[in-house]
C-alpha cells in the first residue's frame, strides 16, 4: 500500500483530478446555461468546509464508448449559479457528499486510488489520498477533518475494511471496520455503500450482494458496531435514532418499505409496495420517512420511522420524481434539513428540460432549487 | 475523531432473520420450494395486453444489447404458455428502456419498475460497471464470450418477468431447480448451467398462469403446479328400460380457490376422461367407456344402452405433463329394467 502524504499536502494543479480531468463535453446545466469545460484549480489551505453552501450538487453518469463504459462524467454546481462543470473520471470513480459545499471525489485509474475535494463555490480543489489499494467509497466524517475509506484489493479484490484518516495527513490511516465476512446469503460484494444517519453520529457500512444487503452501523466515536443482516433487506434508505429504513429485497420497484429497531432487531414494514424514498423531518425535527406511493410516483406519504402517522403527501404536479440517496440517483445536493427533492425521474437534471425543485416536508412550500440557495 | 476504540458485533442479525421475513411476507406471497414464482405485489397488466416499449433518449443501449432485449420480449411471448402480457419494441413505445446508471440503486445487473396496469421501466448496467468484486461483463458485448460474462436476454428475460409480475424463485436449498426458473434472485454467469435460459421456467410460467390464466380450456398447466380438480358426472335418466339409451355428461373444473387465482375454476378441456362402472353392492371400478368432449367448456359426453343396472363415475387420471390433480365424480345409479324380450342375455351385462 501506498500512501501519499505529498498528495495530502495537495499537489500543483490537483494532479489527482487533472490526471484524468480531461475536459468534456459540453453540456447544459440544471438552470439550462452551457456547463463549463473545467480543470480543477488546487486549493490553498488546508480543506475547510464552507457555510451556507445549501445548493450544491453533483451528478454522475456513465461515459461511454461503444456501448461499454470508457469512464465517468462528473458534474458539479451550485444552484443559483449560471453554469455547472463537468470532468472526467476513470470507469471506477465515485463521489460523495456535498458536504459544506464541498463534493468528495475518488478515481482510480487501474493503479492508484486517488481523493480530491472540490470546493464548489472556490472552484478548486484538494487532493487528500492516494492509495495502491483501490478506493471504492468514501466520505467525510462529521467533523469535517476525517476521511472515512472503503477499499478492496487491487489484484484480488479482496474486502480490505473500513479506514480512516485525518485530511491534514497527520497520521497514517488506520482501519476501523474489518472486512465483511462472507456469506453464501448474501454472495460476492457488489456494491458497499457509506452512509451516514440522520444526525451524522453513526455511519452505516452498507455491504451489498446482488440484491440483499448487510449493515454494519459503525459509532466513529466509541467503536461500537451493529450488525443487520437479513438476506430480506435490501439497499439502505438511511438510519436516524435507533431505527434503519431500507428497502426489502427487489430487482426494483415498487419494493416493500421496512424499518429495523437496532435494539432487539424487530422489524415494521412501513409499507408493501414503496417507491423511492428518503429521510426527512416533521416540524418539531422528528425523523420521519417520505416515499413515493407505488413506482409511478404520483402520489407520496409521509411515516414515522416506527410506522406511526402515516399521512399522504402530493406529488410534484409537474412529473418531477421524489430523488433518492446517491446510490439511486446518482447525485446529490446539499440542502437545509426537512427540505427534499424532485427532479426529472429522480434525477438531477444537466440538461435543464425541468429544473429540480425543493419541498419543505414541515409545511410544504415548493421552490426552485436554486431560490433557496441564495 | 474516534477517541476510543470498541467494536462489538452485536448479535442483531439472527433475530432481523426471523423477523423481516415474517414482515416482508405481506407484498409476496411466500412459496415452498419448487412452487410457482412468488406474486410481487400490485396490479397486473390486462390479459394478452401488448407492452411496447423504446429506448430511453440519451441512454439507448449498444446495438448488441438491444438485439438480446427484444430477443428476450421474443421469448416471453413464445414461451408465456399464458395470458400474461408480451412486450414489443416499438418507436412509440411508451415503456423507456435505458442503459447506464438509471436509479437503479445498488442492485447488480439490471432493474425495473412496474406500474401495473400503465406501464414499466427497464435500465441495464452498462458493459464495464465496476463492482467490489471486479468488472461486469456482458456476453453480447463479445465475439467470443468469456467465462464470467452474464447473457442479457437470460436477464432481460428476468426482468421482463419481474414486470409481468413475477417474485425470485424459491430453489431448493442446493439449487438443482435453478432452471426451473429464470426469475431467480442470484444471476449465473457463464458457462454455469442456466446462465443462458433463453425460456420463461415451468415456475414462472406457473405464477404466470395464477395472475394471467391459461390460454385456452385445453392448455396445459404448468408442471411447477399442483392444481387440484373436480370432475361432477350426471345422466340423462336415473332407471331406463332393459337396453335403453343413457347419456352421460362429466364436467372437469379447476377447484374453486382463490389460491389459483385466475386459474380458480376454469372448466379443464381436452383432457382424457373415462367413465368407469360397477354392478351395485360392489367396489370395483372398471373402464367403460371413454367420454368425448363436448360443449360448454370442460364437458365431457358418452351416450350408451344399457343393460343391467350399475354405478358409474367419471374419472380424470393425472397427467405426467402437467400440474393437474387427479379427481373422480361421485357416483351415480343408473337402474335398468328386466329383459322382457327374448332373446335374453343369460347374464347380466352390457
Amino acid at each position: 500500500m501506498l500512501e501519499s502524504r505529498w498528495f495530502r499536502r495537495a499537489g500543483p494543479a490537483v494532479a489527482t483530478l487533472a490526471a484524468v480531468a480531461a475536459v468534456v463535453v459540453i453540456a447544459s446545466s440544471t438552470l439550462g446555461a452551457p456547463a463549463r469545460t473545467w480543470v480543477p484549480e488546487a486549493c490553498s489551505g488546508a480543506p475547510t468546509m464552507g457555510s451556507s453552501t445549501a445548493g450544491t450538487w453533483y451528478r454522475i453518469d456513465p461515459a461511454l464508448d461503444a456501448g461499454a463504459l470508457a469512464g465517468q462524467r462528473l458534474t458539479v454546481g451550485r444552484a443559483g449559479d449560471r453554469g455547472a462543470r463537468q470532468l472526467d473520471l476513470d470507469a471506477e470513480s465515485f463521489a460523495a457528499g456535498p458536504v459544506g459545499g464541498t463534493i468528495l471525489v475518488g478515481t482510480d485509474d487501474g493503479r492508484h486510488s486517488r481523493l480530491s475535494l472540490i470546493d464548489v463555490a472556490r472552484g478548486c480543489a484538494w487532493s487528500v489520498a492516494e492509495t495502491v489499494d483501490v478506493i471504492r467509497t468514501a466520505t467525510l466524517g462529521s467533523d469535517g477533518a476525517t476521511l472515512f475509506e472503503y477499499r478492496v484489493d487491487r489484484r484480488t479484490r479482496a474486502d480490505l475494511g473500513l479506514w480512516q484518516r485525518p485530511l491534514d495527513g497527520a497520521t497514517p490511516p488506520s482501519r476501523v471496520l474489518p472486512p465483511i465476512v462472507a456469506d453464501a446469503r448474501f454472495g460476492p460484494t457488489w456494491l458497499t455503500d457509506l452512509v451516514w444517519s440522520y444526525d451524522r453520529r453513526s455511519l452505516a457500512v452498507q455491504s451489498c450482494g446482488e440484491l440483499a444487503c448487510r449493515v454494519r452501523v459503525l459509532d466513529p466515536v466509541i467503536g461500537e458496531v451493529q450488525l443487520v443482516a437479513d438476506p430480506d433487506v435490501g439497499d439502505l434508505v438511511g438510519i436516524a435514532g435507533d431505527r434503519l429504513v431500507a428497502h426489502g429485497v427487489c430487482r426494483g420497484l415498487p419494493c416493500p418499505l421496512v424499518s429495523v429497531d437496532l435494539h432487539d432487531g424487530s422489524t415494521t414494514v412501513l409499507d408493501h409496495a414503496a417507491g423511492q424514498a428518503v429521510l426527512s423531518r416533521d416540524a418539531d425535527g422528528r425523523p420521519l420517512v417520505v416515499h413515493e406511493v407505488g413506482a409511478a410516483g404520483r402520489t407520496l406519504r409521509i411515516v414515522g420511522l416506527d410506522g406511526q402517522h402515516p399521512a399522504a403527501l402530493d406529488g410534484d404536479p409537474d412529473g418531477r420524481r421524489l430523488v433518492g440517496g446517491p446510490a439511486r440517483s446518482g447525485g446529490a445536493a446539499e440542502t437545509a434539513a426537512g427540505w427534499i427533492l424532485f427532479g426529472p425521474d429522480g434525477r438531477l437534471p444537466i440538461d435543464g428540460a425541468l429544473r429540480p425543485v425543493l419541498r419543505h416536508v414541515p409545511d410544504g412550500r415548493t421552490v426552485p432549487l436554486d431560490e433557496v440557495s441564495r | 475523531m474516534i477517541t476510543r476504540r470498541r467494536r462489538r458485533g452485536r448479535a442483531v442479525s439472527l433475530l432481523l432473520v426471523a423477523a423481516v421475513a415474517a414482515t416482508l411476507a405481506g407484498p409476496v406471497t411466500r412459496i415452498a420450494a419448487h412452487s410457482p414464482d412468488p406474486a410481487l405485489g400490485g396490479d397486473t397488466f390486462v390479459q394478452d395486453g401488448r407492452l411496447l416499449y423504446d429506448w430511453r433518449t440519451g441512454a439507448v443501449p449498444p446495438a448488441a444489447m438491444r438485439t438480446a432485449i427484444n430477443a428476450a420480449a421474443a421469448d416471453v411471448g413464445d414461451t408465456r404458455a399464458s395470458r400474461a402480457a408480451t412486450f414489443d419494441f416499438d418507436t412509440a413505445g411508451a415503456n423507456p428502456i435505458g442503459y447506464g446508471t438509471g436509479t437503479c440503486g445498488v442492485n447488480g445487473l439490471a432493474c425495473f419498475t412496474r406500474d401495473a396496469p400503465n406501464g414499466f421501466t427497464m435500465w441495464f448496467r452498462e458493459q464495464g460497471r465496476v463492482f467490489d468484486w471486479g468488472t461486469l461483463k456482458w456476453c453480447q458485448m463479445y465475439t467470443d464470450a468469456p467465462s464470467g460474462c452474464y447473457d442479457v436476454e437470460t436477464i432481460a428475460l428476468d426482468e421482463f418477468g419481474h414486470v409481468e409480475g413475477l417474485g425470485h424463485h424459491v430453489n431448493y436449498s442446493d439449487d438443482s431447480d435453478y432452471t426451473d426458473a429464470v426469475v431467480q434472485t442470484y444471476s449465473r454467469t457463464r458457462p454455469r448451467a442456466g446462465y443462458n435460459m433463453h425460456v420463461l421456467g415451468v415456475c414462472d410460467v406457473a405464477q404466470l398462469q395464477i395472475r394471467y390464466d391459461i390460454p385456452g380450456a385445453s392448455s396445459k398447466y404448468s408442471t411447477c403446479l399442483d392444481v387440484a380438480t373436480v370432475m361432477t358426472l350426471s345422466r340423462s335418466a336415473a332407471s331406463v328400460v332393459y337396453g335403453g339409451n343413457v347419456t352421460f355428461t362429466a364436467t372437469l373444473k379447476v377447484v374453486t380457490d382463490t389460491a389459483y387465482g385466475r386459474l380458480s375454476g376454469n372448466p379443464v378441456s381436452g383432457r382424457a376422461v373415462r367413465l368407469q362402472r360397477r354392478p351395485p353392492g360392489t367396489t370395483t371400478w372398471s373402464n367403460f367407456a371413454t367420454m368425448t368432449a363436448s360443449s360448454p367448456t370442460g364437458s365431457y359426453v358418452v351416450s350408451t344402452r344399457l343393460y343391467s343396472s350399475a354405478e358409474f363415475r367419471a374419472v380424470f387420471s393425472a397427467p405426467t405433463n402437467e400440474g393437474l390433480r387427479a379427481d373422480g365424480s361421485p357416483a351415480v345409479a343408473v337402474a335398468v329394467g328386466s329383459c322382457t324380450t327374448a332373446p335374453c342375455p343369460l347374464s347380466t351385462g352390457r
